[in-house]
């Protein structure tokens, strides 16, 4: 039996909001990439709405009310071609990272430590090629999600 | 309902009412037994190695092999060199953490000098280099689901990083 406690539900909770973040970014970036890269936003964006679902049934497992999307989120620059968009994949996803590690360091539950290991691990996939995309070495984060 | 990240779980406050009192009960009890075993756990904790030595190792011999399929494929270096950076960086992080939890004021002087790597036949070198990675990635993956929180953080990183290596080494 997993126990979530209150630091976990939070850092939970913020895991939640950064994989909102996400989609809502990859809804964006989908429309200003080029196509080859179009397929892999289209496929992260599906990744991050498992992990979405799957930290909202986990919420709810546990009587706790998930936190909402919000309606539009500011990017740190502008989206105006694939360049730009690529940069905010690359932003989402270490947002992500960071969101991820922090439930790792916010719980000893064993079994939700390892499903933040799955995601910050499978995130830093996607972090490192949309980083391969913007250009910026070295592609894989040293230490993601610090 | 889709599932949720772990199959069994309960949140903050599972059992309320009658069940704490209990568990109070249950605590006083046990109280005399955990006093007398205190002296052994930490006994033990002490003589224990700290499980991140073996990982700072690891980064180490994973960072001297990079170095050693670089040198004996050169056209490598571009995909090989910031995976060596990586698991240098690895071992720094990891030698500081050891430091501190030891109560040392800084990280031991000089960390040892990484060990010269097994001859790497050319054609060898690169999955060679990707079960070493891959290997590093479950030692930390492992270590990182019981470690104290302030250093699961850490030791999750280093896994995500190795394990990325392998998948895009591969």
């Amino acid at each position: 039996m997993s126990v979530i406690d209150e630091g976990a539900t939070d850092a939970l909770q913020a895991a939640l909001a950064a994989e909102h973040a996400a989609l809502w970014s990859y809804g964006l970036a989908v429309a200003f990439l080029d196509p080859a890269e179009r397929a892999q936003a289209r496929d992260d964006a599906e990744a991050h709405r498992t992990l979405r679902a799957a930290v909202e049934t986990t919420l709810s497992q546990i009587g706790a009310r998930a936190v909402s999307a919000q309606p539009s989120y500011a990017t740190p620059q502008p989206v105006v071609d694939a360049a730009s968009a690529a940069a905010l994949a690359v932003v989402a996803e270490t947002d992500a990272l960071g969101a991820w590690r922090s439930v790792l360091e916010r719980t000893t539950d064993r079994p939700l430590r390892q499903a933040a290991l799955d995601a910050l691990t499978e995130g830093t996939l996607r972090c490192a090629r949309w980083r391969v995309v913007v250009g910026s070495p070295p592609a894989i984060p040293v230490f993601p999600g610090l | 309902m889709p599932r949720g990240l772990v199959p069994d779980v309960t949140g903050p406050d599972p059992a309320p009412g009658a069940l704490s009192r209990r568990r109070v009960l249950t605590g006083l009890a046990l109280a005399p037994v955990v006093l007398v075993a205190l002296p052994g756990c930490s006994a033990m904790a002490d003589d224990g190695p700290d499980p991140l030595v073996a990982l700072a190792d690891a980064a180490r011999a994973d960072a001297a092999l990079a170095a050693a399929v670089v040198a004996a494929e050169p056209g490598l270096a571009e995909r090989v060199d910031p995976l060596r950076d990586a698991r240098t960086a690895h071992a720094a992080a990891l030698d500081a953490e050891v430091a501190r939890q030891a109560g040392d004021p800084a990280p031991a002087s000089a960390p040892a000098p990484a060990p010269a790597g097994p001859p790497v036949p050319a054609d060898a070198g690169l999955p060679a280099l990707r079960s070493a990675v891959e290997a590093s990635a479950a030692a930390a993956a492992g270590a990182a689901l019981d470690l104290p929180v302030e250093r699961a953080g850490l030791v999750a990183s280093v896994s995500a990083c190795c394990a990325t290596y392998a998948a895009v080494l591969g």
